[in-house]
């Protein structure tokens, strides 16, 4: 005999068939409907209800399989990072540091050497620089002393030519003043008589041409 | 009327076995274990004298963040020597954390309590070891009997200290890791279902409103990543301050 159960849920009216007396019945549900399958069960046997799947596991108990699968797989992993997965690393790591740390170190020493090399380097710059400030000196002052010398003979020379020269000056000066005296006398002479008709005393022409002369010299 | 059904707890940590006695949480377990190894031996086969990249720089990246932030902060120098056994846990436990937003596994094997337990059970078992080795049996007077205080409160004070360090220790450390996992989890879970729900549902005016707990969705697995990374740490960093104080008790 079958029984119907009849329910009513969020997605409308459910109907099970039941066959009393252990008998396998109807129903909707089999083992597939089930989030697990029941060990040794397959998935298109019928069940009364979803109450014959496998309820799971527990939220809070710990399984067995999970907690020797996990510690088995930690207790390896634990044991490889301490004998070999971490020592190899460390290992390169600390090699790795120590050439930084001696590269680092062969540099300052360079960096110091260099600084070393500088300095004197530098010092030795002052000393030629200065070297070559007292032989500029030194040749700036010969070279002032040989000019002013130079210039002193140059000035002598010249004074000594220009006297001459004024000497020479003076002295056909002193032989020209006669010929121009008498020239301009005749010069003189011939104008009056020109202009006059007669011959002017000579001897007052070059009393006057002489006047003139001195006068015109004076002033 | 919408009608979301939310699944029991038990139900979105079922997993069927991948074979007898080997579900999905045990092989995230072992996956982690297995990628951790692989990230260190690529990093330790690379050229060491040169400027470490790739995954070298990542593997030395958490070396060193396990030992600068971690191990010298708790420890002292002194700590180095766990550097291995504290970096396996720190990598072993990220590594079960994260599959709890990687699409399709969506499960962190931390939000089941058999991993954290044994993991607190492991450092429960080293810090008390380590104790017994340093001080003796000094450690239990140091542990129950702390110098300084007034002999009346002993009686108050040790069984308080019993209690904290050897009860509660372990208890924090496995409840703390599996409960925050579980939460993001479960978290996780609520907001994909109220988005399918609202998405797929038969309104059509629900359509726009399912935006909001994708949102959320979104938001809670970019934080997930955050947390993933914060559990793993205080495990790690709290295993450290209790070797560490086992180890030198005057710190």
């Amino acid at each position: 005999m079958l029984r119907a159960v009849v329910t009513y849920g969020s997605e409308g009216p459910q109907v099970l068939l039941t066959a009393e007396g252990g008998e396998e019945g109807y129903s909707e549900y089999t083992f597939a409907d089930c989030a697990i399958i029941p060990d040794g069960e397959s998935p298109g046997t019928k069940i009364e209800s979803l109450e014959a799947c496998d309820e799971g596991p527990s939220p809070i108990m710990p399984e067995a399989k999970e907690f020797f699968w996990g510690s088995g797989a930690f207790v390896v992993f634990a044991l490889l990072m301490r004998f070999f997965l971490y020592p190899r690393l460390r290992r390169s790591m600390d090699a790795r540091d120590a050439s930084i740390r001696e590269a680092h170190e062969s540099a300052e020493a360079e960096r110091d050497a260099a600084r070393g090399e500088v300095s004197s380097y530098e010092t030795a710059l002052a000393e030629v620089r200065a070297e070559v400030a007292a032989r500029i000196d030194a040749a700036r002052s010969t070279v002032e002393q040989e000019r002013t010398a130079r210039l002193s003979e140059v000035n002598d020379a010249i004074a000594a030519r220009r006297a001459t020269a004024s000497a020479e000056v003076d002295a056909a000066h002193g032989a020209a003043r006669p010929q121009v005296g008498t020239a301009v006398a005749t010069v003189a002479s011939r104008a009056v008589e020109l202009a006059t008709g007669r011959a002017p005393d000579p001897n007052a022409v070059s009393r006057v041409v002489d006047e003139l002369m001195n006068t015109g010299v004076s002033q | 009327m919408l009608a979301l059904e939310f699944p029991p707890i038990n139900e979105i940590l079922r997993w069927q076995d991948v074979f007898p006695s080997f579900n999905k949480v045990a092989a995230i377990s072992v996956l982690a274990a297995l990628i951790a190894s692989v990230i260190f031996i690529i990093a330790g086969n690379a050229d060491g004298s040169k400027a470490p990249r790739g995954i070298r720089n990542f593997a030395e990246a958490i070396v060193e963040f396990v030992e600068n932030q971690i191990i010298l902060p708790t420890m002292g120098s002194s700590g180095r020597g766990w550097t291995p056994f504290l970096l396996s846990l720190f990598s072993f436990i990220y590594l079960c954390n994260v599959p709890g937003i990687i699409p399709i596994i969506q499960m962190p094997a931390t939000a089941r309590m058999a991993l954290p337990l044994f993991l607190s059970l492991l450092v429960w078992v080293v810090f008390i070891g380590v104790g017994f080795k340093h001080q003796g049996l000094g450690y239990l007077k140091n542990s129950l009997f702390p110098p300084g205080v007034p002999a009346p409160l002993y009686i108050l004070v040790t069984p308080i200290e019993f209690i904290s360090t050897f009860l509660v220790r372990p208890f924090s450390l496995t409840v703390r890791l599996f409960a925050n996992m579980l939460a993001g989890h479960i978290l996780l879970v609520t907001f994909a279902l109220l988005t399918k729900e609202l998405v797929q549902g038969d309104s059509v005016a629900l359509i726009p409103v399912g935006i909001l707990p994708f949102f959320m969705l979104v938001f809670l697995t970019a934080f997930e990543v955050l947390v993933a990374f914060l559990q793993a740490y205080i495990f790690t960093i709290l295993a450290a301050v209790y070797i560490g104080g086992a180890a030198h008790p005057e710190h």
